[in-house]
């Protein structure tokens, strides 16, 4: 474990306060937009475009300069908050938060290059940025303290997002967001000063919210459990986990486009992101214990969610269901506790951010032309815009898993790793794999498909110049990371490789890899053709500081 | 002495507290309450508290009945509530049943103090009265050494009193209509 | 007659000739009364220039009373040096026959009334003139009933807490009921008195059956005594005076079940003073209940702790859940605000110098949200406070942006969301309850957070995410009337952004209070004589 530590130390900062930086631009940026005059909306949008995407190249410099081969924390920045309490100004980035460090820094400029709201641009665009600053903190964060206020603090833009620019019963999707959250993260509010509290008397030392310090602790079983219990209802509330989910579907469906895009690409990655970085990491041996609850709820998850898709008769709604889905897989792959696993869910949540990301955005589009989102209502797209229905393709099958688009990888190391977990639940879990097929291809087919039956559905506009960019943006990582996974994966699997050793070292228990498994099962699976290429890769990182 | 002096403040007292209570006519129940207040005054006096009995009598004898009897006077001698309706249903009972509870409650934590009331009064010395002074010259050196910051404070609460019924007292102009009476002009 | 006989007895008796008795009165440190005379004389100088003087300019009065608070928190500032600087300042002392504290706690609270009596004045300012009550009565009753919460604040003796309490509370009765053209107003000021009465009386006679058990009113004293023999076979005597006291404080903080007045007296009273309640009337409450429980019985712990967990438990499931059903805003903040004293009773309840911390720097932050919150629910009731209906904030955030933002950071503080001074309150208390081991306390406290957030989200939805036509009302019609806009004054306008920005400034920062906190309170539990 000291090699966490270590690294935290040695990490070179090319650019001191880079994550500081990160956050600090966009929140500054919300601010700047908030002062500009209500009446240069266009002004609004280009500060809030050059803000977030500054923040996005932040976050691209980050991914550049990210040493390959360390699986530590690195950038590490520390310094004192609030002195009395222990809490510090603690960010770090390792393999397992980079990736979503960089799909939140380019997400957002992107949804504000490519959705223009219907009212009110001013506040929106400043709670966006207030946004993308939070969902960052939360993703850079190495405090505890520091992570619970990013974690709280993207609820008040997402609140206002849905409740001021949704549609239909926004007030109360967005006042259910809101509590459903705050009931979750209350309690682990308690769990943290209860972690923080135990682990001083068990360190000996002061009370820290250093999560590097705190994974060090010895705590009594049982304690450990019952705070873990309280981390893991936050996490699951926001993820959503099967009995708790029952927000999200009203969220997303009334939530403004960008809303929905954001919300399924980072906000409920932060659940997701949780349970790697805080349980598994503070609690191995609660994790494990709790683990066949977390697998059965996940395999749950994506059979409930996969029906409840099917049988939608909202567009938006059938995406949302199928995130629930989706989101059952990345828990499972978390639970299975190996290095397949945790690594394909942790791609699953970026995979699941671009693709759904994306169908959301194409959903808001067909709303935008139809002002329905009514299954029924819609017919015979793909007659009036081919384009758009060559897109929603290629995002859809995405979306389902097809091989060489980006879904594949991570569902496939999911199973894969769940397999070697325990076989059984990736059985039932692969069963949901081919119902998402079933309710995707089943919508596709009755949106686009046959021949438009109203004039409305004739005259259907297909994907203007500037829709067209941005969602062909969303495509190009689909594609490339579906073709060509192994930089992802070589960056993601030594920071895996350190928390499961943490969590070996901790619990005595080896993770459960298969009988051929050695930590190179990922890189054999998808890097063997391209090794030349690996070393290329690494060396032009290493070229570049 | 003491005790037939006891007996006979005690009789004046309680007879007192029940003529309050009895009396149907409002000016005769203040009467009685006079009663009972001169009575109190004796059993002070008997416990040596004479500055205690002084006060007795002018203040609670002297200044409170008389208020009483004003507000009598101005709110009608010869009316008189209707006793048998009770304003809120099952007020009699609960009452009754939490002034037997407050009793009980009072009894039991006396009682189980009473036995030290010894060692209590070794404890009190800080404050235990030289015997061969006037209550009323010990009551002043007490007010002037230990007290004195409760005897300032009490001034500002008495400034606080006066200010406070002025204000009070104080009636709106009368072209400033009361705003109820505004809003309904405006609807 | 037997009196008389009896005073004749007196008289036969040969009177010991009174010589000149010389009483040595105690010695008094002016340099600590300082704070609470700055505050109270000059309230009644204030007072009567007022009738002599003619007004020297607009807004003289709120002026005057903003720059005594003001005076009076700048020197209790500069004693604060000296109480808490352990090693080169003096420390804390008691004076005046050891009745009155000078520490680092008292100091604190001294400036958070003050703090509350700025922002009242300053808000008062525009809604006396908008009533037509302008005049400095208000701002006098004010300062002195600072002076009484001060007096509460520093209280080393049982009589003299008493005396503060009346002080505190005597002004606040009269402000209450100060609308003289309101009825709601006269009505709240009549409840708040008859019922304040009743907890002054609860309040005495358990000083008197504390008297009883220890045999003094000093805290010290009691302390001491309790120390010495903390099986004191009065126990019965001393715990049944206890319970009087809580009370008695009860009452004052509006914990369940003493809270029956706060929901009137809200509404009713005029919403400057109910700002100053809220923020100066339940400092002082919890300075005292602080300094009676958590120090002077600190032994008593066990015997009084648990009657404290369950207020506290009470009052923040019953503020918040009855926060719920409201409809009028006033009435909806006073529910509200009998859960953060839930809030604070934690703090009280876990009985340790972190509790005792986190309850200062709760105070002192919900002391400046709730403020700024009267201030806007000031303004926008408008005249005769008639709009206090959740209606009349639909739209604000459209009309009145600027407004409407300042409302919500308030709001979002009072709900307990990050970076906002309410949240670092909330943590620290629930840190103080978890650091003693109040698992389930934490728990239940935050999760009346929770359901108290509905509130303040209804609030938030009002103001941005509801259009201004009235759904029932007819479709589609543009409305007709839109309301006319929220009249700002500048004092208030300058309290709402003082509040709101210390708000945020504590809430990113809050390291900046929770070192005074911590400072101000070890040295409290420590330091009795």
């Amino acid at each position: 474990m000291s090699m966490f530590l270590a690294a935290a130390e040695t990490a070179s900062t090319p650019f001191p306060h880079l994550l500081t930086l990160l956050v600090l631009v966009p929140a500054v940026g919300s601010a700047v937009v908030a002062l500009i005059s209500k009446q240069r909306p266009d002004v609004c949008r280009q500060a809030a475009f050059l803000f977030s995407a500054t923040a996005g190249a932040l976050a691209v410099y980050l991914l550049w300069n990210f040493d390959v081969a360390d699986g530590g924390f690195q950038f590490v920045e520390s310094t004192t908050w609030v002195r009395d309490f222990g809490i510090g100004w603690r960010l770090g980035v390792d393999g397992i938060s980079l990736f979503l460090v960089v799909l939140s820094g380019l997400l957002f400029p992107f949804v504000i290059l490519a959705i223009t709201p219907e009212h009110d641009p001013k506040p929106y665009y400043a709670w966006l940025l207030l946004l993308q600053a939070g969902s960052l903190g939360v993703f850079v964060a190495l405090d505890l303290f520091a992570f619970f206020v990013f974690f709280e603090i993207v609820l008040v833009p997402m609140y206002f997002l849905i409740g001021s620019w949704g549609h239909g019963n926004r007030t109360y999707a967005a006042m259910k967001f809101f509590l459903f959250t705050m009931f979750g993260s209350a309690l682990m509010l308690v769990g943290i000063l209860a972690l923080v509290a135990t682990a001083a008397d068990a360190i000996g030392a002061g009370a820290t919210f250093d999560i590097r310090e705190l994974a060090q602790a010895d705590l009594a079983t049982n304690t450990a459990r019952l705070i873990f219990c309280a981390f893991a209802l936050a996490f699951a509330v926001k993820v959503p986990i099967f009995p708790l989910h029952t927000w999200l579907p009203d969220a997303h469906t009334e939530a403004p486009t960008a809303g929905s895009v954001i919300l399924a690409g980072i906000m409920l990655k932060l659940g997701t992101y949780g349970f790697v970085r805080f349980g598994l990491y503070l609690f191995p041996e609660a994790s494990r214990w709790a683990a066949p609850v977390f697998l059965t709820l996940g395999v749950v998850g994506i059979l409930y969610g996969a029906v409840v898709a099917t049988m939608q008769r909202d567009l938006k709604r059938l995406v949302a269901y199928s995130s629930v889905a989706h989101l059952g897989f990345i828990v499972l792959g978390t639970f299975a506790m190996n290095s397949q696993g945790v690594t394909g869910g942790i791609m699953q949540m970026v995979n699941h951010g671009l693709s759904t990301g994306a169908l959301f955005l194409l959903v808001g589009m067909i709303y935008e032309r139809r002002h329905t989102r009514e299954i029924a209502e819609l017919n015979g797209l793909q007659r009036s815009a081919p384009i758009m229905a060559a897109v929603f393709t290629v995002v859809m099958l995405s979306s389902i898993g097809l091989p060489g688009l980006n879904g594949f990888v991570g569902e496939f190391l999911i199973l894969n790793g769940t397999f070697i977990a325990n076989r059984w639940y990736a059985v039932i879990a692969a069963v949901g794999v081919i119902l998402a097929a079933l309710y995707l291809l089943w919508a596709y087919q009755r949106v686009f498909h046959g021949t438009p039956r109203s004039v409305e559905n004739e005259s259907f506009a297909d994907l203007r110049l500037r829709e067209g960019l941005a969602v062909g943006a969303l495509l190009v990582p689909i594609v490339v990371l579906g073709v060509y996974p192994k930089p992802m994966i070589e960056r993601i699997e030594p920071s895996v490789a350190v928390l499961l050793e943490h969590i070996e070292a901790r619990t005595g228990v080896a993770p459960a890899e298969g009988p051929t498994a050695e930590r190179s099962t990922v890189e054999e699976l998808f890097g063997a053709g391209h090794g030349d290429d690996a070393s290329h890769g690494a060396n032009a990182g290493k070229v570049d500081k | 002495m003491e005790f037939v002096v006891f007996l006979i403040a005690g009789a004046i007292v309680v007879g007192g507290a029940i003529g309050v209570l009895a009396f149907a006519n409002p000016v005769h129940a203040a009467l009685s309450l006079v009663a009972t207040l001169f009575g109190v005054a004796v059993l002070f006096v008997a416990q040596n508290a004479q500055f205690l009995a002084a006060v007795q009598v002018i203040v609670y004898a002297g200044a409170i009945v008389v208020l009483f009897l004003f507000v009598i006077m101005l709110l009608g001698v010869d009316r008189s509530d209707d006793l048998r309706v009770e304003p809120i249903v099952g007020q009699r009972p609960l009452a009754l049943l939490a002034g037997v509870g407050v009793l009980a409650a009072s009894l039991v934590a006396v009682l189980s103090a009473g036995g030290s009331t010894a060692t209590r009064t070794v404890r009190s010395t800080a404050v235990a009265i030289p015997t061969e002074e006037p209550d009323v010259t010990s009551l002043g050196r007490l007010l002037f050494t230990d007290h004195v910051l409760a005897l300032e404070i009490t001034a500002i609460l008495l400034t606080v009193a006066v200010v406070g019924a002025v204000v009070l007292a104080r009636r709106p102009g009368r072209d400033e209509p009361s705003v109820e009476a505004d809003v309904e002009a405006e609807a | 007659m037997s009196l008389l006989a009896s005073l004749a007895a007196q008289a036969a008796q040969p009177v010991t000739p009174v010589t000149s008795v010389l009483v040595e009165t105690p010695s008094v440190d002016w340099w600590g009364l300082l704070p609470l005379i700055l505050l109270a004389a000059p309230a009644m100088v204030l007072l009567h220039a007022s009738s002599l003087l003619r007004r020297v300019f607009r807004g003289f009065y709120a002026t005057a009373s903003v720059g005594i608070a003001g005076t009076a928190a700048a020197f209790a500032i500069v004693q604060w040096f000296r109480v808490t600087d352990l090693d080169g300042g003096r420390g804390p002392y008691t004076t005046v026959a050891s009745a009155y504290t000078v520490d680092g706690y008292s100091v604190f609270i001294t400036v958070v009334l003050c703090v509350a009596v700025i922002v009242s004045s300053l808000v008062a300012d525009g809604y006396l003139r908008r009533e037509g009550l302008d005049g400095a009565e208000t701002y006098a009753l004010l300062l002195l009933s600072a002076s009484g919460g001060v007096v509460m604040a520093s209280a080393n003796d049982l009589i003299v807490l008493f005396l503060g309490l009346e002080v505190l509370s005597i002004p606040v009765y009269v402000l209450a009921a100060s609308h003289l053209r309101r009825s709601a107003s006269q009505e709240a000021g009549f409840k708040y008195f008859i019922l304040g009465a009743f907890a002054s009386a609860f309040f005495l006679y358990g000083i008197a059956l504390v008297y009883g058990a220890t045999g003094s009113t000093n805290l010290g004293t009691i302390r001491q005594t309790l120390q010495d023999d903390p099986f004191v076979d009065g126990g019965a005597l001393l715990l049944a005076g206890a319970a009087f006291l809580l009370v008695g404080f009860g009452f004052k903080v509006a914990a369940v079940p003493f809270h029956a007045w706060t929901p009137d007296v809200y509404q009713g009273a005029p919403s400057p003073v109910v700002s100053y309640m809220a923020s100066g009337v339940k400092a002082a409450g919890f300075a005292g209940l602080v300094r009676v429980f958590d120090v002077t019985l600190a032994g008593q712990v066990r015997d009084w702790q648990p009657i404290v967990v369950g207020l506290a438990v009470l009052t923040l499931l019953g503020g918040s859940v009855l926060a719920v059903a409201q409809t009028d805003v006033k009435r909806m903040l006073a529910y509200s605000s009998i859960s953060h004293a839930g809030f604070l009773l934690v703090g009280v309840a876990v009985a340790s110098p972190e509790g005792a911390a986190a309850v200062l720097f709760y105070l002192a932050a919900y002391g400046l949200m709730i403020g700024g919150t009267f201030a806007v629910v000031t303004a926008v009731a408008g005249p005769g406070e008639q709009a206090t209906g959740i209606d009349a904030f639909r739209g604000l955030g459209r009309r009145q942006p600027m407004l409407a933002l300042g409302f919500t950071v308030l709001l979002f503080a009072q709900t307990g969301v990050p970076l906002t001074s309410g949240f670092f309150a909330k943590f620290g208390v629930i840190k103080a309850a978890v650091d003693g081991g109040w698992y389930w306390l934490a728990a239940v406290a935050m999760l009346s957070a929770v359901v108290g957030a509905f509130v303040y989200l209804r609030l938030v939805v009002a103001m941005f995410m509801v259009e201004d036509i009235d759904p029932h009302h007819g479709d589609g019609d543009v409305v007709a009337a839109t309301p006319a806009p929220v009249a700002m004054p500048a004092a208030l306008t300058l309290a709402l952004a003082a509040t709101v920005v210390a708000t945020l400034v504590v809430g990113f920062l809050p390291g900046l209070l929770t070192d005074l906190a911590g400072d101000a309170v070890p040295v409290v539990l420590a330091t009795l004589p």
